[in-house]
């Protein structure tokens, strides 16, 4: 970091103090801080605080989506209908499935080739590239690409299947077929971030404990055994929390791959949002939805965020 | 530093860009930034052809471009679903397209959402007038008393036939340009009888079942809607299934797949593409937009009919159609409205090209011309277009909807053998009370 | 080390290297297929070279989707708002380390339950919110919601927080206004979590799908992202062409990504860990 010079008095010791009151100090910091504060606040609490607000009230109204105004009152009805649908329980379980299928591979695969890789002295650029480029690809080019390996018949995943001497799952005319290929693409895609983390948190290890290991006659497996996956517990806490969260969020891929189908069996809660609130116009129907799965996510996010607090007091 | 100069040069590459981007007013960086209306051509067009139709829209459109003078942006969206919904949340962001298709049985929900001009004086002045179409359709562009889209063409579920096979059989009439006129169930099912011995195939008729619901509801409601009228109504609110008739229907249908053996219980559009173009089957139930499929089959010679009266009184066609409706904006100016109705009259007087798909254009002056007239085997089916029963007019039905799903899905158990006819009927009430009784957003 | 250390090393760096070239396959496989004629590629599907190397479908493709506007436009939706995001948010930083004004722990309070929001889920409130204020269709509805995001306070709170006191006070006794503070004490310090702000809002921007869909509907006013996803299932035999859009929907993130690697990493890193 460049210094920048900053002005400072000649004497540096004898500093000019000019008459303050308290009181006009505290009133520059109070407006000051809030001059400062004030752009975040506005945007923050116009469009994160905002639609919340706006979709309790509308989720209490026959909202039509794409007409103004909020229609006319129906009270919890909304509600009653939302809770008492198959197809939004059965939304919500397409993405608690997709979080059950993606977490594992996308918490343990990226530390084990995390660990794999810190042994390695040299090429570590090699492996950030190839692992994390993926991430920086949109979601719609990704699924352009796994697509075309997903033809049937043609498709390269597909061929790969027959030269192992399996047959390929039907990527996009069964369910779990369709599951496969979303979550080989998701894993594909996501695994480097989660590589970075882990990465990083093992570069921070100090390389003298794994160097008294060596002198104490550990060798390579007992060292990553003993040393590096009890240090890593608290990064693999914090990307358990974040791959779960980001995971029942799902909508792009299953969205663009597979249009939630086949026959709406992918279709994540997201997804069923979108299809009533914005294809059937259903406004205050499709708000119902976005409120319940909203304050279920909260519930999550509230639960994980404390559970870490508790274990990592110090930090934030 | 290389690095303040590398960012120099990405940032007066960016700027250069961005200002020959902002050159003109019409631009879509300045209207995405202010919010105005885009001017990014006279006519901003969206449709969902893809394929041979497709080929045959950007002729029309280049043809209208050529003899107006006018430039037209048009874009192809995929079909179903994400057509409609990008329509309506461009519609509701305020700058929608200028003209856009729509299938006449999605047309109730768009228009009483309020997402659509309605068809009015600007359009009769052009000559678009409602004694220039084909009534069916007309009525069908009609909701609450007022059009709100301009038919282009009916596509309705017809019959197709392999002539050498039908002549066999003893099919043929005397001019050899039709089948004989069957008047009933009956003559129907001897008339596929007599195919499959006189052929000595497996099947006589062939229609696509896996896979396909739209297919399915298309042939439940081509026999159905003889003997009944629509299944839901008041806006889709209210169920209106006739037990009996459904029942009948099923077990017709049934009896085809299942006692009688004359047509497969499972087969996907592949299989029934195959079947009929190497003259496995004789007859084929499908769509009239299958027929640039068959057309360039060597050794098939086939011709395409109506289907005769089945199990009621008179000869009805399952049909959809597609039409051109104008979106609401407050911010399109007379001109560009203007514009856009030329271009909806542009199409239509070109639809002669669109009938090259199958379909029967709506437009009376093209449909009566001498040279539709010759075109076969579309003229074959003009009256389809005159006796087409639609989706029953609701929110929820329409082309692509979930509803034809859902519906199609109890229609293919029934026809695969899965479900009686009674169950049948059970289970279509059953699917059609989750529709009916959600609450309705317009 | 031991023999045993040795080997697992080797096998580890094997291993690893494997899986390494097993990651690039499809970005190798989209650039192939899109430099081969169609023709070649439906009577050799998986053969990964062509006699007759070429660039047509990048013409083609190029011409029949208007990817220029597609890039344009994510271009300034993208830089705009990492402006945006790193000038608001590190004054809100700024005000909650140095700055003691009334209903501070308030503002941090909900700053930090900002954390927990799940925002993607409330597209169908915003959309009506968005409708209300006439700004469907605009880059606005993109930009704005993006701006205030509490993961980049906490990024910058944590930089600000690390620069001595002294340099603040020494400023601040010299009569520097607490604009100039910000300025020019404390902004050109946290240039680690400037580019890493950036950086990340730019990629999450740019790669954005859901909510440019229901926002940016007029062809010519897309983000790429969106755009191509309308490519998706379309021209079945067409494999050239289409893997061609994927190509250039890929390359300027890739380029970005490949000249800032460190950084990104870095960022990554630094915004989990917060």
């Amino acid at each position: 970091m460049t210094a920048t010079a900053i002005p400072t008095s000649a004497t540096g010791v004898d500093v000019q103090v000019r008459p303050e009151t308290a009181r006009g100090a505290a009133r520059g910091h109070n407006r000051a801080g809030w001059l400062f504060a004030t752009p975040f606040l506005v945007l923050y609490v116009a469009f994160l605080i905002g639609p919340v607000l706006i979709g309790l009230v509308i989720s209490l109204f026959n909202t039509t989506t794409v007409k103004s105004g909020v229609g006319s009152w129906v009270g919890l009805s909304n509600y009653a209908e939302v809770l008492s649908q198959k197809d939004f329980w059965a939304s919500m379980w397409h993405s608690v499935l997709f979080t059950l299928l993606t977490t594992p591979l996308l918490v343990l695969l990226p530390l084990l080739f995390a660990i794999l890789a810190s042994r390695m002295a040299r090429k570590q650029w090699f492996f950030r590239l190839a692992f994390f480029a993926p991430y920086v690809v949109p979601s719609s080019a990704v699924c352009l690409i796994f697509a075309f390996m997903y033809t049937p018949e043609t498709g390269l995943i597909t061929n790969a299947f027959s030269w192992v001497g399996l047959t390929a799952p039907d990527f996009f005319g069964s369910t779990s077929g369709a599951w496969f290929a979303v979550v080989l693409l998701t894993l594909w895609w996501t695994f480097g971030f989660n590589f970075i983390l882990y990465t990083a948190a093992i570069q921070e290890m100090s390389e003298e404990i794994y160097e008294a290991a060596a002198i104490d006659g550990a060798g390579p497996w007992q060292q990553i055994r003993m040393i590096t996956i009890p240090l890593l517990r608290p990064t693999m806490g914090l990307v358990l929390m974040l791959q779960v969260l980001a995971s029942l969020k799902v909508f792009d891929q299953i969205y663009i791959l597979l249009a939630g189908g086949p026959a709406y069996s992918t279709r994540p809660v997201i997804q069923y949002i979108y299809d009533t609130g914005f294809t059937a116009y259903r406004g205050g129907y499709a708000a119902a939805a976005t409120m319940v799965y909203f304050v279920i996510l909260v519930v999550i996010s509230a639960v994980w965020f404390l559970a870490r607090r508790r274990n990592n007091p110090a930090k934030v | 530093m290389s690095g303040l100069s590398r960012r120099q040069f990405l940032a007066a590459g960016g700027g250069a860009a961005l200002a020959a981007a902002m050159a003109g007013c019409g631009s879509p960086v300045v209207t995405s930034f202010t919010g105005g209306q885009p001017r990014t051509a006279d006519v901003i067009y969206w449709h969902l052809f893809g394929g041979g139709d497709g080929k045959n829209m950007t002729k029309m459109v280049k043809k209208y471009e050529q003899t107006s003078g006018r430039s037209v942006e048009a874009t192809l969206l995929s079909w179903g679903n994400p057509y409609y919904t990008k329509l309506s949340l461009s519609a509701s962001s305020g700058r929608p397209p200028d003209v856009a298709i729509s299938h006449l049985s999605r047309l109730p929900l768009l228009a009483q959402a309020g997402l659509l001009d309605p068809v009015a004086d600007q359009f009769s002045a052009q000559g678009i007038t409602p004694d220039k179409f084909t009534p069916a359709a007309w009525e069908k562009a009609t909701v609450d008393g007022t059009p709100y889209a301009v038919p282009l063409d009916t596509h309705p579920f017809v019959l197709f036939y392999n002539t050498a096979l039908a002549e066999k059989a003893g099919l043929l009439d005397a001019t050899g340009e039709n089948l004989k006129p069957m008047n009933n169930s009956d003559d129907f099912v001897a008339a596929l009888q007599a195919l499959k011995d006189a052929n000595g195939s497996k099947y006589a008729a062939v229609a696509s079942i896996t896979a396909d619901p739209s297919t399915c509801w298309r042939f439940f409601m081509m026999i159905y809607s003889g003997l009944a009228g629509p299944i839901v109504s008041q806006g889709g609110t209210e169920v209106t299934i006739d037990r009996s008739a459904m029942e009948h229907t099923f077990a017709f249908m049934q009896s085809l797949t299942q006692e009688k053996g004359l047509m497969p219980s499972n087969a996907t559009s592949t299989t029934t593409t195959t079947l009929f173009s190497q003259g496995g089957v004789g007859f084929l139930f499908d769509g009239e937009w299958q027929i640039p499929t068959y057309r360039d089959v060597k050794s098939l010679d086939f011709n395409v009919v109506p289907f005769p009266a089945l199990l009621g009184p008179k000869p009805v066609a399952y049909a959809d159609s597609h039409s051109l409706v104008i979106p609401r904006s407050s911010r399109r100016s007379a001109e560009r409205t203007d514009d856009a109705v030329r271009f909806i009259k542009g199409l239509l007087d070109e639809s002669s090209i669109w009938a090259d798909g199958g379909h029967v254009p709506a437009w009376l002056p093209v449909q009566q011309s001498q040279e539709f007239v010759n075109l076969k085997p579309q003229s074959n089916y003009t009256q389809a277009a005159f006796n087409a029963v639609y989706d029953p007019p609701g929110w929820y039905t329409g082309a692509g909807s979930d509803f034809q799903t859902a519906m199609g899905s109890v229609i293919a158990s029934v026809l695969t053998g899965g479900t009686d006819p009674a169950s049948g009927v059970d289970a279509m009430t059953a699917s059609l009370q989750t529709f009916s009784t959600a609450r309705p957003p317009v | 080390m031991d023999q045993a250390g040795k080997l697992f090393n080797r096998l580890a760096a094997t291993c690893v290297t494997l899986f390494a070239l097993i990651w690039l396959i499809p970005f190798l496989w989209a650039l192939i297929t899109s430099l081969r004629p169609n023709d070649e590629i439906a009577a050799h599907p998986t053969r990964p070279w062509s006699n007759n190397w070429n660039l047509d479908a990048y013409r083609s493709a190029w011409n029949s989707s208007p990817l220029g506007w597609w890039y344009v436009n994510s271009f300034i939706i993208s830089t705009l708002t990492v402006v945006f995001t790193v000038v608001v948010c590190s004054m809100a930083a700024f005000a909650l380390v140095h700055l003691d004004f009334r209903g501070k722990y308030a503002v941090f309070a909900l700053i930090l339950a900002g954390l927990m929001l799940p925002t993607e889920a409330l597209v169908l409130p915003q959309f009506m919110e968005f409708r209300a204020l006439n700004l469907l269709g605009t880059y606005w509805a993109v930009i704005l919601p993006s701006i205030a995001l509490p993961v980049a306070v906490f990024v910058f709170h944590s930089f600000i927080k690390a620069i001595p006191i002294p340099l603040i006070e020494a400023a601040r006794l010299d009569g520097a206004s607490w604009w100039r503070i910000y300025l020019q004490v404390v902004m050109p310090l946290c240039r680690p979590a400037i580019s890493a702000v950036a950086i990340l809002t730019f990629i999450t921007s740019w790669n954005a799908f859901l909510w440019p869909l229901l926002v940016l509907t007029q062809t010519k006013s897309q983000t790429v992202t969106v755009g191509l996803s309308s490519l998706v299932g379309g021209a079945a035999i067409q494999y050239a062409e289409t893997m061609a859009s994927a190509v250039l929907g890929i390359l300027p993130l890739l380029a970005v990504f490949l000249l800032l690697q460190r950084q990104i990493a870095q960022g990554v890193a630094n915004t989990g860990i917060k």
